[in-house]
């Protein structure tokens, strides 16, 4: 036997014992020093394609992008914020590289935001740790219905 | 399968725990341990914690609660005894209100324990207010400020898979298990993660060395049973299901999973027997009528639809006098999905929909919710059958409403599935996907993605999902439904499908 969820009994009627898994949610965190609470996904989308970025303060944004194994979790950013295919997202990456600075995992990338002034950090939400700040992305934060980076 | 809730989360978690926690009574807060520190001020209600987890671990969840609500009204600041009753997982034994007044004195005594048990308080009571970020956040920061406590680890797989990250919960069950290769708890979680993400293997070798490790006890021998079975090797799922009822001839989920596994092997005759034996022995009401709606289901897989019918009549009238609105709904709701008439299955899902709304029926408003979602899910998908678009529109937007107005995943699936169908049914199949695909779980909306994969031209991914649904070995009335067919099919694409 296995240990389940609330909703079991419910899961069984609707056709299945357990819930879809791995639906993806990524998360956009800036150091806890930051205060900076929400983003627009125009904002997101100017961060990513442009060198010449500023936080409000006037300081100096660095993207940190996931890489290696995560990769496909950018590539998942960038095609929700263009509206690009898996294609045109993976070229629009390999077209901006110098742009980001890349994190081999969740974890580095997480390192990365604490350590470097003024970065914005691209994570899946199940990384997440209280070092880091959670920024909502057009009024919603990860795993709420609408939320855009899914 | 609701007899599996029996022994729930903390069950599971408390062998890691026992193990994990320092052999004193009480901490001072902030004190450095390599494992997390436990603070309580009384010696007597650390002890019933211990034999609170000692029960629970030998599934006698029932009497474990109680030791631990007596350690809590020892010590009303004994935050891990709270916060672990008021756990949402936690025992069925324990109603919504205790959990929430237990979550509430955790989080009232706060401020008197551990930085690492404020972690854990912040954790759980922040998932149990459906607060998820926050709750990621303290639990992965307790994870890594306790990387060799093996009961952290344990508890945060349970929690992530709970989440449904299964391929982030499988390494932290590793962990566990590598910090104390004997700890056999995360072992039966983790073989079923590895089913689940379709490593058989895998599971079958970790529910190996969980039987090993527990010889005495029925639970591993279910559990492998139950991933054979998912594997598609019945007969030696009988075999396991009745070595878990030669160590535990009470032990009557196994006896439920042994009539699942004809149902599914297709002796259907067989498995109503077993079914009989299994509902004579249910542990509640509810369970028992859950368990019917099981056995009317063998009618809908040997196609005898007036055998059928009869069957989720008797069930939904026996659960009326016994005002179980649920399964009552439920029996009306599967008789509409077979019927050939379709004013007949509308007039079923109304029948549904007002089993919910009878006075003498109470019914928790989340349960009530979830069930009239299931309904209209199935409403919707009749009428993109049967081409009503109006009646599919109306009903769509009835269950975004009912979506938009909760927090509530199973509702939410229900409209992803109903939402894909209604797309599927007017050809825009790849707006179908992008909500079918949230539902990948359920055969209806599988079946559904098959069809949307073979019209865009992507033919090798619908052959692939084809295979996944034609070994698909869960007992549910979808399987019914949808898997023999893809079986009768071998791996062909779903062209030609009848339905949709």
């Amino acid at each position: 036997m296995k240990v389940f969820q609330r909703c079991t009994v419910l899961l069984l009627f609707a056709g299945m014992l357990w819930l879809p898994c791995e639906a993806k949610n990524i998360a956009v965190v800036v150091s806890k020093s930051n205060n900076t609470g929400s983003i627009t996904s125009a904002d997101l989308a100017k961060m990513l394609e442009s060198t010449s970025r500023k936080w409000p303060d006037g300081s100096n944004v660095t993207v940190v992008l996931p890489g290696g194994a995560t990769s496909q979790d950018a590539e998942l950013v960038v095609a929700r914020v263009f509206k690009l295919n898996q294609a045109q997202a993976r070229k629009f990456l390999a077209d901006h590289k110098s742009v980001f600075v890349t994190g081999s995992s969740d974890e580095d990338v997480l390192n990365k935001v604490g350590s470097l002034p003024g970065s914005v950090g691209l994570v899946d939400v199940y990384s997440i740790n209280n070092a880091v700040r959670v920024l909502k992305v057009d009024g919603k934060l990860p795993l709420e219905q609408g939320y855009l980076l899914r | 399968m609701l007899q599996k809730l029996r022994f729930m989360l903390l069950a599971l978690i408390s062998s890691a725990l026992l193990a994990a926690l320092p052999l004193w009574a009480a901490a001072a807060p902030d004190a450095p341990a390599s494992t997390l520190p436990i603070t309580t001020h009384s010696k007597k209600a650390r002890q019933l914690f211990d034999s609170g987890l000692v029960k629970m671990e030998n599934l006698h969840s029932i009497e474990g609660i109680q030791d631990l609500r007596k350690a809590a009204q020892l010590d009303p600041d004994f935050a891990l005894a709270n916060i672990l009753i008021s756990f949402e997982s936690v025992d069925q034994a324990v109603d919504p209100e205790e959990k929430v007044a237990a979550r509430e004195r955790a989080k009232a005594a706060r401020g008197k324990v551990s930085h690492g048990e404020q972690l854990v308080i912040d954790w759980v009571a922040n998932s149990s207010e459906g607060k998820i970020i926050p709750a990621i956040q303290a639990m992965n920061s307790v994870l890594e400020e306790y990387p060799k406590d093996k009961m952290l680890a344990w508890l945060g797989g349970i929690w992530i898979e709970n989440q449904q990250q299964i391929t982030r919960a499988i390494p932290i069950f590793e962990r566990a298990i590598k910090l104390d290769p004997n700890f056999a708890a995360p072992l039966n979680e983790l073989g079923y993660c590895y089913a689940r993400v379709r490593n058989f293997d895998g599971a079958f070798a970790v529910m190996q060395r969980y039987i090993a490790l527990l010889p005495n006890e029925s639970n591993p021998q279910d559990s492998y049973a139950e991933i054979l079975r998912m594997a598609g090797r019945f007969d030696d799922a009988l075999v396991h299901y009745h070595e878990s009822l030669k160590i535990d001839g009470n032990f009557w989920v196994s006896q439920l999973g042994i009539a699942d596994t004809y149902a599914l092997m297709g002796d259907e005759e067989r498995a109503r027997a077993e079914y009989a034996t299994a509902i004579q022995h249910a542990g509640s009401r509810m369970e028992a009528a859950n368990w019917s709606l099981q056995s009317a289901m063998t009618y809908v897989r040997e196609q005898n639809y007036e055998a059928a019918d009869s069957a989720f009549r008797a069930v939904a009238e026996k659960a009326h006098k016994e005002a179980l609105a649920v399964p009552e709904a439920e029996a009306f709701r599967m008789m509409s999905t077979y019927q050939a008439n379709n004013a007949s299955a509308v007039a079923l899902l109304e029948k549904a929909e007002n089993a919910l709304d009878h006075n003498n029926h109470p019914l928790p408003n989340m349960n009530r919710q979830e069930e009239l979602a299931l309904i209209l899910r199935t409403r919707a998908e009749r009428a993109a059958h049967d081409r009503n678009t109006s009646l599919a529109a109306t009903t769509l937007k009835r269950l975004q409403g009912l979506m938009d107005a909760t927090n509530d995943q199973v509702i939410q699936l229900q409209y992803e599935g109903a939402a894909g169908a209604v797309l599927v049914a007017e050809g825009k199949y790849e707006q179908a996907l992008a909500h079918l695909q949230e539902d990948n779980r359920n055969p209806l909306s599988m079946k559904l993605m098959v069809v949307s994969y073979s019209k865009m031209g992507a033919r090798e991914v619908a052959e692939e999902l084809s295979k996944t649904l034609a070994n698909w070995n869960e007992p549910t009335l979808e399987q019914a439904l949808v898997v023999p067919e893809f079986r009768a099919k071998g791996a062909e694409t779903a062209s030609t499908f009848k339905r949709m």
